[in-house]
């Protein structure tokens, strides 16, 4: 038992802006009072929601790869030391799985969402999950480029097709579903590319991307998934992508959806010369459709390393940059890249991508429908998050950082231009309330009595990144995991998975098809229950889409006066 | 670039062995995996594709293969940089050619068929990767297939051996950052193939106790890395008495994986793939034993002190 | 006698990992092992359920494992440099745990890969 007395509580999904309140935790949730236990005095102290992230990528075949390539950059970064009761750990581009857990938990953030996960290495995956501590985890399965799916939709099989996306989803343990360049990657393992909605798709005669992106969207409705599609759209991160972008929003009418990582969706001009920012033409489609929920892919000027199931997209990084690279085919299903990469101010396009992650997190007025993310680690790594809330949260120190940037740079951008300030109330929406309500996770992002007691305390002050790096304390489930800048505890953190219902005789249609393509076991591909570590199945309403994301009503006003940041 | 093995099943109409002999080492990854197979893209399975052997003998891999390439042992790495040459259109020195035991004639026929592929694929074994010149053979051989993607879609894999090494591989990769030659020393790992790996340590004598699992050293590592485990109480835990048991000052029994003992192992391609034991064995499993003996070693003092720094940034 | 027959059981003889064979056994010995290679074969058909070796030795004399175990865990933590190595003929799961006494020990780790 838990009492937070005296802090000023930001709680977005309650409207509490700032009033000071009490927090009582009994049971690992908050309740209305307790008798006895801990007091923990905050008086002065802010109080977030723990933050959630809609969009990362921390274990499976991908960063674990990104971590084999990157053996120097482990070398010169933070190391956690060993004790007697907490792993040790590396930190940096690519963490090790202990690292990751205390890296995010040091920041306040204590839930997370693995984008992309293969059916095939799923298995991997959730050994990984188990390796990360403190944090509660989902994942989303791969599934846009599943050929035995494209098969079914090239017959026109739609009951059957759906009836295989949620046997998918049960195997692999998954939450939700993520399609990645919507038939762009099937073409590419013959070295193609689908960047067009309409473009034909190697291999295929009726289907096009566009096909693949209304029929799954549709099928996750009709399925009743907690989270809507989680869609990387097609041609990513090329000049003059925004036409595709907005053709996909435009198929998305009437369905849910969210779109990952938009910054890499959002550039204007015919090549990399010409190339500008788009994000005006995309906020302004965006504010007024409301189906649809999307998190940043902001850039961070510094070293990462991109990994991505977009393999065409890495392999143009790497013509780009000389760099190394590894790629990663996955049979039937999917495909992944990774290139060490480094975004400089000096250079014309890292210069627009930074601006444009910025300018979308500015220019998107609803804070619950886009959230913070890098894409960890293409766009940055996630614990640099601190640093995009102080640019969100100061224009002064957004005019300080465009200084760096040439003045080709500033002319092809919009964010000189823009002088939004976030509150707080409005950071506490972006990295915890309006993800959690986007995942469909109901007990968290919220301060609320019922919700998980997963809070962060911060000791108020002007020095923003310094402040949202350091908390002061950080509870996850009502157990006090960082104090001081120290780990107190590393408890085991929760798997989120659903079961769509599906019709059982699908495994009979699957069986067969599956032994053509894949060279493993029909009967050994799912991922058994006993795999999972505290595992949550979660509840899908079959034949219902929950419902459409939550939009921002007006701000209730500031019950403090506060630091002035 | 890298693929698991269902890509080259359903997709490969090049395939290359270099440097393996899968047909005696890993007998079936022609029939399950690679050449035998049919698939919706090569209908007519093996004539649908070629394959090449390169290798310095002529093994029992080369009745499958359509082309036998022989080169002189320790040339793989000019072979490679020769044929990367080709590929880029550079002029090559005869006199290079002819120490290599090829001819410029095969070479190039080599790096035409590679263009024409659809989707090629080269497996290297450990006559590639263990012979002179080592991890550069391999990075040579990476990079050919790296720039062959200008031109078609290519990729590489090596042929690993012993049983559930690339589980080995891939959980330290996530656990520590880094796949062998590990050092805890300082608290945190750190990786120095050369300084950490265990042939080195041993010669050195740079080790004052061993524990033994999954492999027996006794049999197959030079005799000064041998002699040193002799000389250090060392810990063995296998289901047979091995020539490394016979040395050791612990030997402890326990069950075999994926016979009696249950669990995961990882396929060369990092597919995770459950055991199904048919056997229930007297003896515990290597899990339990090292679990055991973690938290045994749990009730001792730990080596560090509790007040030391919980972390540093390294320089 | 019938014989107990797994479908779909995993081989780790080499890194092909076939997760295709069908294994018939008894209680102590694999008799048959279906779609396995030669050298799969060899590998399911030589092992037993016997207890053909002691449970344990140090200094080669016969001890229990709870012995051994003590034994082990003291000579590893005394150590100024204990190593692990090999994880090669082994599970994840006992490999999970050798990473993980590794760093309690401060210790070196290492695999075949390494040779």
């Amino acid at each position: 038992m838990i009492r937070i007395t005296g802090g000023k509580i930001f709680d977005p999904a309650n409207g509490i802006n700032g009033q000071v309140r009490d927090l009582c935790i009994d049971g690992g949730k908050f309740v209305s009072s307790v008798i006895g236990g801990r007091t923990i005095d905050a008086a002065g102290m802010i109080i977030f929601p723990g933050g959630v992230d809609v969009h990362t990528h921390v274990a499976g075949g991908s960063i674990n790869f990104a971590r084999a390539m990157t053996p120097e950059d482990h070398r010169r970064t933070t190391a956690f030391i060993r004790t007697q009761s907490r792993r040790s750990g590396l930190g940096g581009m690519a963490p090790t799985t202990f690292a990751t857990g205390y890296l995010y938990a040091g920041m306040g953030w204590t839930t997370v969402n693995e984008a992309a996960v293969p059916v095939l290495s799923a298995r991997h995956t959730h050994e990984e999950m188990r390796d990360i501590p403190i944090l509660d985890k989902t994942s989303c399965v791969l599934m846009a480029n599943n050929e035995i799916f494209l098969d079914l939709l090239e017959a026109g099989e739609f009951e059957r097709a759906k009836d295989v996306i949620a046997w998918h989803v049960w195997a692999a343990k998954a939450y939700g579903v993520k399609a990645v360049n919507p038939g762009g990657v099937a073409a590419w393992k013959w070295g193609k590319d689908a960047k067009q909605l309409t473009d034909p798709i190697e291999g295929y005669n009726s289907i096009t991307p566009g096909t693949i992106i209304g029929r799954l969207a549709q099928i996750i409705d009709e399925l009743g998934l907690p989270h809507p599609m989680h869609l990387h759209c097609n041609n990513l991160g090329a000049p003059g992508n925004v036409w595709t972008t907005l053709e996909t929003m435009k198929l998305l009418e009437g369905r849910r959806a969210h779109i990952a990582h938009l910054q890499y969706h959002a550039y204007g001009g015919d090549d990399w010369d010409t190339m500008r920012s788009a994000s005006a033409e995309v906020a302004e489609y965006f504010n007024t459709h409301t189906n649809m929920t999307t998190d940043a892919g902001a850039v961070l000027f510094g070293d990462t390393v991109t990994i991505t199931a977009d393999g065409p997209w890495q392999h143009l990084l790497y013509k780009l940059t000389g760099r190394k690279w590894g790629n990663l085919d996955v049979e039937n299903e999917t495909g992944c890249g990774i290139v060490p990469y480094t975004y400089r101010p000096s250079n014309l396009v890292n210069s627009i991508q930074w601006a444009v992650g910025l300018e979308l997190l500015l220019l998107i007025n609803d804070p619950w429908r886009i959230f913070l993310s890098t894409d960890h680690p293409n766009g940055a790594c996630f614990w640099r998050y601190p640093e995009i809330i102080q640019l969100l949260m100061s224009y002064d120190f957004r005019k300080d950082c465009m200084t760096k940037l040439s003045p080709i740079a500033r002319e092809r951008i919009t964010l000189p231009d823009i002088d939004r300030e976030y509150t707080l109330y409005e950071i506490a929406t972006i990295t915890s309330a309006g993800p959690a309500r986007a995942l469909g996770l109901t007990q968290k992002g919220s301060l609320g009595i019922g919700a998980d007691a997963d809070v962060v305390i911060y000791e108020e002050e002007k020095d923003i990144a310094k402040m949202f790096s350091h908390p002061r304390y950080v509870l996850k489930g009502g157990e006090v995991v960082i104090e001081d800048g120290d780990i107190r505890a590393t408890p085991e953190g929760r798997e989120f998975i659903v079961k769509p219902s599906f019709d059982p005789e699908i495994e009979s249609f699957l069986k067969p098809k599956f032994e053509d393509v894949y060279t493993m076991s029909f009967e050994n591909y799912p991922v058994e229950m006993e795999r999972l570590e505290h595992a949550d199945i979660r509840e899908c309403i079959n034949g219902q889409a929950p419902s459409p994301p939550r939009t921002a009503e007006k701000e209730p006003d500031r019950a403090d006066e506060g630091v002035e940041f | 670039m890298t693929c698991t093995l269902g890509e080259v099943k359903n997709r490969a109409d090049f395939i290359v062995y270099w440097g393996g002999n899968p047909a005696e080492c890993h007998p079936r990854h022609f029939t399950k995996y690679t050449l035998m197979q049919k698939s919706k893209f090569l209908p007519r399975g093996r004539k649908d594709r070629t394959m090449i052997l390169v290798d310095i003998r002529e093994t029992k891999s080369g009745g499958a293969a359509d082309i036998f390439l022989q080169i002189r042992p320790g040339k793989d790495f000019e072979v490679l940089t020769i044929l990367r040459a080709i590929l880029k259109g550079q002029h090559v020195n005869s006199s290079i050619v002819a120490e290599t035991g090829l001819t410029l004639e095969q070479m190039t026929d080599f790096i035409d068929r590679a263009k024409k592929a659809r989707f090629g694929c080269m497996f290297f074994g450990m006559g590639l990767s263990m012979t002179r010149g080592k991890h550069m053979n391999s990075a040579a051989l990476l990079t050919l297939a790296a720039e062959l993607n200008a031109f078609t879609k290519f990729v590489a894999m090596p042929m690993r051996g012993h049983g559930n090494v690339t589980g080995a591989d891939v959980i330290m990769r996530w656990q520590t950052g880094f796949p062998f030659g590990i050092t805890f020393n300082r608290g945190y790992p750190r990786y120095n193939p050369g300084e950490f790996s265990t042939v080195d340590v041993l010669v050195r004598g740079d080790t004052d106790a061993a524990l033994i699992l999954g492999a027996d050293p006794g049999a197959t590592m030079p005799q000064p890395a041998i002699d040193h485990l002799a000389r250090i109480p060392t810990i063995v835990l296998d289901p047979k008495v091995t020539h490394t048991s016979r040395l050791a000052r612990v030997h402890i029994t326990t069950s075999v994986a994926g016979i009696s003992a249950p669990g995961t192992a990882y396929r060369m391609d990092e597919i995770p793939l459950p055991l199904k034991p048919a056997l229930k064995s007297p003896y515990p499993t290597d899990e339990e034993v090292v679990r055991r003996i973690n938290e045994a070693v749990a009730r001792k003092p730990h080596w560090m002190p509790a007040d030391g720094p919980m972390t540093i940034m390294q320089h | 006698m019938s014989l107990n027959v797994i479908h779909n059981a995993t081989c780790t003889f080499c890194g092909c990992v076939c997760d295709d064979i069908e294994l018939h056994s008894d209680e102590t010995r694999i008799h048959e092992a279906k779609k396995a290679c030669v050298l799969g074969k060899a590998w399911f058909l030589n092992h037993t359920a016997d207890h053909d070796y002691p449970d344990a030795l140090i200094d080669g004399r016969e001890a229990t494992v709870d012995e051994a175990i003590e034994a082990a865990a003291t000579f590893l933590h005394d150590a100024h440099m204990p190593l692990i190595y090999g994880l090669s003929n082994t599970t994840c799961e006992a490999q999970r745990e050798a990473v993980s006494l590794a760093d309690r020990l401060g210790g070196l780790l290492d695999s075949h890969t390494s040779l």
